[in-house]
């Protein structure tokens, strides 16, 4: 960890908050990692063949990860209107621009993986649990909830996101890895942003937990069922299955909001 | 199609924006870059300043609600993700337009203050207006306000303020460069993406014009009470610039915009050549649409 991080953990609040919520910030956390790299890709990356069983998960699986990014354009925007400060709004303006990064570099992917039209095509493909994930945020958001809805997207869906990618990034053919280690490296600050504004939330409402916990539960109930299908069709050894789920709780756990 | 996606899609906004224009800039101006020390030192030239400065960031909030408010209503994933582009542009100017506000001496506590002190009734109603349409999630509606009205506006307004401050002021003038950039690139959005939707859907014309008719107005309104209520202070504050400049012995230039001469014309004449130059732009590119322009009644 660098000198200047450490200095930046050290400040007053506010100033901090300042500091990461801000364009500039995020300019220089992407800078390093899409610089040269069109859709996520550098000029060496690979083009391997797939065999036809293989080439239709991903394809599968792709669909589902285009789901969640729609998701969380759709949320992201949609909850600058809710967020009750500067900073907040300008962290969400540059999620939205993460998010819509993501989904364009994944229909590119299916591209190459002759989708001719993926866009028209993916949610069909989908994962069922993903899209009632996706129409739950809506309505969250809908409800002007500015906490549940947080919550759902950037604690639930991005720790979703986190551990589904990570997971799959041990299997994954060498060009989708190297696509999906970018996409993680922004969901680490999403999540970031999530756990700190509802930390904050909690420790001035203690409460706050007991109302968001039948939310957690509903929402759990579509993660899970999503990642079991996903990890089989990706051909997640059975034994590691467990764990990727436990990646995901032990964020929720992190908030207080064990089952 | 397949061309507007490339042209407004994240890549090619990354390419040509953060990593084309802003390369190397803090706030979109010169690392290091400070406002002149008249516009600190002159309580006439910082009010002045601090009230410019407050009506970009009111119009600025405006366009970050109305482009992220419309993600959700595009109909479909390449308007949504240039719609994403615009809302960081959108937050971007949020973020160095407060910044000058700091730079000029507000200090973070009584931001909200100064800026319900400053802003413009007719430019929050302008906004307000456009919002509607917005919250209703009427895409088309909300692109025209938006990209073509608002944006338009705020095109003219800042290449125009960019003249102006280009030997006074060059940290505004270069964080206003950026800007100009971005407009530029939202306005054309406008005009490819909503020709096409209107064309389908012609019963929506009246609706919508309506809607740009009473944002006009409200424009034009804002653009009166800025140039005749503050004709006072903005003579006080060019007769400040003009004295400085003698006493550095420097040649004041000709700061010409649309045949006007910046540095010499009176508030009335700025008004004017604003005022005609945004209406203008308006007309030409409702046409490019599809729609009529109408004339709004002059305040």
């Amino acid at each position: 960890m660098s000198a200047e991080r450490i200095e930046l953990h050290a400040r007053e609040h506010g100033s901090f908050l300042d500091e990461v919520h801000s364009f500039e910030f995020w300019f220089q956390s992407v800078e390093g990692y899409l610089h040269g790299r069109p859709h996520g890709l550098g000029p060496d990356a690979p083009r391997p063949a797939l065999e036809p069983e293989r080439h239709a998960a991903l394809v599968e699986t792709l669909s589902t990860y285009c789901v969640g990014e729609v998701a969380a354009l759709e949320g992201s925007g949609a909850l600058i209107a809710l967020a009750p400060d500067r900073r907040a709004k300008i962290f969400l303006a540059t999620q939205a621009v993460d998010e819509a990064r993501h989904l364009e570099v994944l229909l590119e992917r299916l591209r190459e993986l002759g989708i001719a039209d993926p866009d028209a095509v993916f949610e069909a493909r989908a994962h069922p649990s993903l899209l009632r994930f996706r129409a739950r945020l809506a309505e969250l958001v809908a409800a002007k909830d500015w906490i549940a809805a947080v919550f759902a997207q950037n604690v639930v869906l991005e720790s979703m996101e986190f551990a589904a990618f990570h997971a799959h990034l041990r299997t994954a053919d060498p060009r989708t890895a190297e696509l999906l280690a970018g996409v993680l490296k922004d969901e680490r600050r999403h999540i970031g942003f999530g756990e700190n504004l509802l930390g904050r939330h909690f420790a001035a409402d203690p409460g706050g937990r007991v109302r968001l916990r039948p939310l957690r539960q509903e929402l759990d109930a579509l993660v899970l069922a999503s990642f079991d299908e996903t990890l089989l069709r990706l051909g997640t050894p059975a034994s590691e299955r467990p764990a990727v789920g436990r990646l995901y709780l032990e964020t929720i756990a992190r908030l207080g909001l064990a089952a | 199609m397949a061309d507007a996606k490339s042209a407004y899609s994240i890549q090619r906004w990354l390419e040509s924006c953060p990593q084309g224009y802003l390369m190397d800039t803090e706030y979109g101006h010169d690392p290091g870059a400070r406002e002149p020390s008249i516009f600190l030192e002159s309580p006439v030239l910082r009010e002045e300043a601090i009230g410019t400065t407050v009506q970009l960031v009111v119009g600025e909030r405006a366009a970050l609600a109305a482009s992220s408010g419309l993600i959700n209503a595009a109909p479909d994933a390449a308007s949504k993700a240039f719609l994403a582009t615009q809302t960081l542009d959108e937050a971007r100017h949020v973020e160095i337009f407060t910044q000058r506000l700091f730079d000029l001496g507000v200090r973070p506590d009584e931001l909200e203050s100064t800026i319900a002190r400053h802003a413009n009734p007719h430019l929050v109603r302008f906004a307000e207006v456009l919002l509607e349409k917005v919250d209703e999630k009427d895409f088309v509606a909300g692109v025209v306000g938006q990209n073509i009205v608002l944006e338009g506006l705020a095109f003219s307004t800042f290449e125009m303020m960019q003249a102006a401050h280009r030997e006074s002021n060059p940290k505004f003038a270069k964080t206003l460069a950026g800007t100009i950039a971005d407009e530029r690139r939202h306005v054309g959005f406008g005009e490819n993406r909503i020709g096409t939707l209107i064309r389908e859907e012609p019963m929506r014309r009246p609706e919508i014009e309506r809607m740009q008719k009473e944002m006009a107005y409200h424009m034009l309104a804002t653009l009166a009470d800025r140039f005749r209520g503050q004709a006072a202070a903005m003579q006080e504050a060019r007769r400040l610039l003009q004295e400085q400049a003698s006493r550095e012995g420097a040649v004041r230039t000709r700061q010409e915009w649309h045949g006007t001469d910046l540095s010499s014309a009176d508030p009335g004449e700025l008004e004017a050549v604003l005022a005609e130059t945004v209406l203008a732009e308006f007309k030409t590119r409702l046409t490019r649409i599809g729609l009529e322009y109408q004339s709004p009644q002059r305040p």
